[in-house]
């Protein structure tokens, strides 16, 4: 293969995958924007997501429940999960530091992990396919047909949660509640109705998130390390941006693509440590991403 | 009649940390327990229990000093046991490679641990809080890669034969030999720990984690001072980091996870950040909550694997900082105040 | 030196923020051993002066001489190392501390522990608590605050933070004192006796700026007032010129004559 359709083959795969974690990472933008919480348990979510799916879906070998009744079933735990975690947890975070909350996440994070694998156990289970498996050969290049469909669904995911931040009367509302929580509320914006929906939404995305990662890795309690690939992408795009999301996880997806390729050789596992290596440049040059907002200091 | 109130009589005493008699006898009574605590133990006829002593001890050095960073100063540390690793590690290489003797190894390491901390924490120090936490935990995962791919650190199987210490001919091998040298020294980092809370830096890391705008109108130089708490967190890191290598011998990366942090990160919240006291009494908790499970779990009342009670500590401890940030954010310290309190004013009032 | 040479000079002013002009060209002047105060309607830009001679802000363009040494790109920290000390106008900047506490932190630049002294405590940590302690209740005898010693912020009444936070100032041993509204928010009572220790901590001969709202305690105290208006100086003078100055009244709706002939109304 020469050096073109090597390259193009590593950006292209990087694009796919790259654009679930952005749209993975929105999910954690959202919480942090809409209930200034730094959910570091975010990981859990997107494993709990998919640990749900593959109850109700099963594996290739022993399929359980259709499609159409497991996707259904899934959203609705997982929404509950979202409810819950709301109710239970964060409802009375509201006006404390991000110091206590993240704490909180901390505990959270724990407590996931190992109800997970109380569960569901360490090995990791083959999720049945939700959408067409195998290699799809375009020109000299050859993808995962799953991950196209990932990427097709992400890319619809993510112009629909554009559409409904900028369009929708509450989606607005979400986002006037972020830059100004009494004046939103003075408008009419329910506060509490606000952290219902900014969990709910955050818990859906980050188990849509676990549940393409896991078509193609399969689900285990490893999944969880998405958490850092969120980090990275959410400190590279702009904590509070949703368009840096997707730039973020290009960019995060592409670079450890051409890192393994290049650089590993020289480096073992240079790879793995390069979203670290990625964030402490971002921080460096540019700490509140390339997207996000600026903070003015009033005094 | 019956002496109230403080009895503090000048300045002096009020700043003292043990003013009244009272005080004096409850610290006699506590320093007779702890001297006789490996007779104590031997009692029960389990010798783990001082091995889980022992291990508390280190424990306890470490936290000390992530109260110091994080409880006082507030800077959120996730990469706490990445810093025990490095002073382990470093303390072992000197011991192993360039021959130096225990107590030579062990301050070096301590310092170039405390340096490692300073490097680390500069690129985030002037931002927002969690940017320390980012930094601290792609640390954590940046040190592993960093020991797994040199050489001389033994790659994944580390290190083996690190020697123990020998204090005037005598070598510290038992379990009871360790268990007076880490009283010593945990003694001595109580004390430096508590010595900061009442005095000038002490009360200078209170100021930044409150409100670093109004700490720089007292003259305080917000980032500076940030690197001095960071600093004292991971010189004790490496401190007790120097002392696991030398105790347990062995030195090796999976000795050292994530989690670690995160529950030394627990223990400080449940005790109570900012107070000595606070910490300490947090590692005891959370780490008697993990012996007891432990024990449950291998005495086969009932049926466990060892990976099963591995995932209940985890669940038990994930619910217990859960339940103490949402109902008793201020630690155990706090609810042992309000008992006191309410004693003192008992039966009045509630 | 004589007794009226500035201690305090800015010089041409200039400070914007994305655009919005805060600061425009502006030049003041304290003089030493005096009380000035900074007057203006909401906006005009008396905190944002306030902000950038402490060291808060960097001013586009301009120069601020402390004693003719250019303090502009200074921080906050070095500002107040060289005796410039301002009140902030939200007193509770530390909640959960007593009285006893903040005031001990204030003598953070009159004592040097470094955190090896203050580890071992025994030595020059021990003697400066002590020492420290001596004067911070001469601080507490002289705001008569003794009863709020070891309340917590959280639990004290809006007037006492204030008084608190001026007594932190005074810990310090300020060569110039900056006040950030004093009075806002406190009850007739509550200024006089305010109003009162500004006066205490006059006679010590402290030099004193003062930003302020209500028009009596501006004309009783000041020797000279400083109008600003939309970011510029638009008067200065002695109390009795700027009530006669037409562009001041322009400045306040109703006019500060009108305020001031009525007894207790402020702005």
């Amino acid at each position: 293969m020469d050096t073109v359709t090597t390259l193009l083959q590593l950006v292209l795969s990087g694009v796919l995958v790259g654009s679930v974690y952005g749209l993975t990472a929105m999910g954690f933008v959202v919480a942090y924007r809409n209930a200034r919480v730094f959910n570091i348990a975010y990981g859990q979510f997107a494993v709990l997501g998919a640990f749900l799916a593959w109850t109700f879906l099963g594996s290739p070998q022993s399929p359980r429940l259709p499609l159409a009744v497991a996707v259904v079933l899934t959203l609705l735990a997982v929404v509950a999960f979202g409810l819950a975690v709301e109710r239970l947890l964060f409802r009375r975070m509201i006006g404390r530091p991000l110091f206590a909350s993240f704490v909180l996440s901390l505990g959270l994070l724990a407590f996931l992990h190992g109800v997970i694998m109380i569960a569901w156990g360490p090995s990791t289970k083959v999720l049945a396919a939700a959408v067409p498996t195998g290699p799809l050969a375009l020109g000299d290049v050859v993808v995962s047909r799953e991950f196209v469909w990932s990427f097709a669904i992400a890319l619809a995911a993510t112009i629909g949660f554009a559409l409904f931040f900028r369009f929708t009367r509450l989606g607005l509302a979400m986002r006037a509640a972020y830059d100004n929580e009494v004046a939103a509320r003075c408008l009419g914006a329910s506060a509490s109705l606000n952290s219902q929906i900014t969990w709910v939404l955050s818990a859906v995305i980050a188990a849509v998130g676990g549940i393409l990662m896991a078509t193609v890795s399969g689900v285990s309690i490893g999944l969880s390390e998405l958490v850092m690939v969120v980090l990275a992408v959410v400190l590279i795009g702009g904590m509070d941006s949703l368009a840096g999301c997707v730039l973020g996880g290009l960019i995060l997806a592409v670079g450890t693509n051409l890192t393994g390729y290049y650089l590993s050789p020289l480096l073992p596992g240079i790879a793995g440590i390069f979203s670290m290596l990625l964030i402490l440049g971002v921080l460096v040059i540019r700490p509140t991403g390339l997207l996000g907002s600026r903070p003015i200091e009033r005094v | 009649m019956r002496r109230r109130g403080r009895g503090r009589t000048d300045y002096a005493r009020d700043l003292a940390l043990v003013s009244s008699g009272q005080q004096w006898l409850a610290l006699a009574v506590l320093a007779l327990v702890l001297g006789l605590l490996p007779l104590l133990l031997a009692w029960t006829g389990n010798r783990s229990w001082l091995t889980f002593t022992n291990f508390t001890l280190i424990t306890i050095i470490a936290v000390i000093g992530l109260n110091v960073t994080t409880g006082m100063a507030g800077l959120v540390s996730l990469g706490h046991s990445a810093f025990i690793m490095v002073g382990g590690y470093l303390a072992a290489l000197l011991m192993l490679e360039a021959g130096w003797s225990f107590w030579a190894a062990l301050p070096a390491a301590t310092l170039m641990t405390g340096v490692v901390g300073l490097v680390v924490a500069a690129p985030a120090i002037r931002l927002k809080g969690f940017y320390v936490a980012i930094v601290t935990l792609a640390f954590f995962f940046i040190a592993q890669f960093i020991l797994r791919s040199l050489d001389i650190t033994g790659g994944i199987h580390g290190l083996i034969g690190i020697p123990s210490p020998v204090i005037g001919g005598l070598r510290i091998r038992t379990d009871q030999h360790w268990y007076y040298l880490l009283l010593v020294v945990g003694v001595l980092c109580v004390l430096a720990s508590a010595n900061l809370t009442r005095s000038r830096m002490g009360r200078a890391f209170l100021a930044i984690r409150e409100n670093d705008v109004a700490a720089a109108g007292l003259g305080i130089n917000v980032p500076l001072t940030r690197l001095r708490a960071f600093f004292v967190g991971s010189l004790f890191a490496g401190l007790a980091g120097g002392l696991w290598a030398s105790y347990v011998s062995v030195i090796r990366l999976d000795q050292f996870t994530i989690w670690d942090s995160i529950w030394y990160l627990g223990m400080i919240v449940i005790g109570g950040g900012g107070k000595t006291a606070g910490a300490v009494v947090g590692v005891l908790f959370l780490r008697l909550i993990g012996q007891v499970l432990h024990v449950i779990g291998t005495s086969g009342w009932i049926p466990l694997s060892s990976n099963l009670a591995i995932y209940i500590t985890h669940t038990v401890y994930g619910l217990a900082v859960i339940l103490f940030v949402s109902f008793w954010p201020l630690g155990l310290m706090s609810v042992w105040q309000k008992i006191r309190v309410n004693y003192k004013r008992w039966p009045f009032g509630v | 030196m004589s007794e009226s040479d500035p201690v305090l000079v800015g010089e041409d002013i200039h400070l914007s923020f994305d655009g919005v002009r805060a600061l425009d060209g502006v030049n003041v002047s304290i003089q030493r051993g005096r009380i000035v105060s900074i007057i203006g309607p909401n906006g005009a830009g008396k905190t944002c002066l306030v902000n950038c001679i402490t060291g808060y802000y960097r001013p586009q363009r301009g120069r601020i001489l402390l004693e003719g040494r250019d303090i502009v790109s200074l921080g906050p920290h070095r500002v107040a190392r060289l005796g410039v000390v301002r009140t902030f106008q939200d007193p509770t900047t530390y909640p959960n501390m007593t009285a006893l506490d903040i005031l001990t932190a204030g003598r953070y630049l009159k004592t040097g522990a470094s955190l090896l002294h203050s580890m071992l405590y025994f030595g020059r940590s021990r003697r400066e608590e002590i020492a420290s302690r001596r004067l911070v209740e001469e601080v507490i005898s002289f705001v008569h605050i003794e009863h709020l010693r070891r309340l917590p912020v959280a639990m004290m009444s809006y007037g006492d933070r204030k008084q608190v936070e001026i007594a932190r100032a005074l810990v310090m041993e300020p060569r110039l004192l900056i006040l950030d509204e004093p009075m806002s928010g406190l009850d007739e009572a509550m200024k006089e006796v305010v109003s009162d220790l500004i006066m205490s901590v006059f006679k010590q001969g402290v030099t004193i700026v003062l930003v302020e709202h209500d028009m009596q305690a501006v004309m009783e105290l000041s020797h000279s007032i400083i109008v600003l208006d939309f970011g510029q100086k638009v008067a200065e003078g002695t109390p009795a010129e700027i009530i006669r100055d037409p562009r001041v009244t322009e400045a306040y709706l109703g006019g500060i004559a009108g305020i001031v002939a009525e007894t207790g109304e402020s702005g």
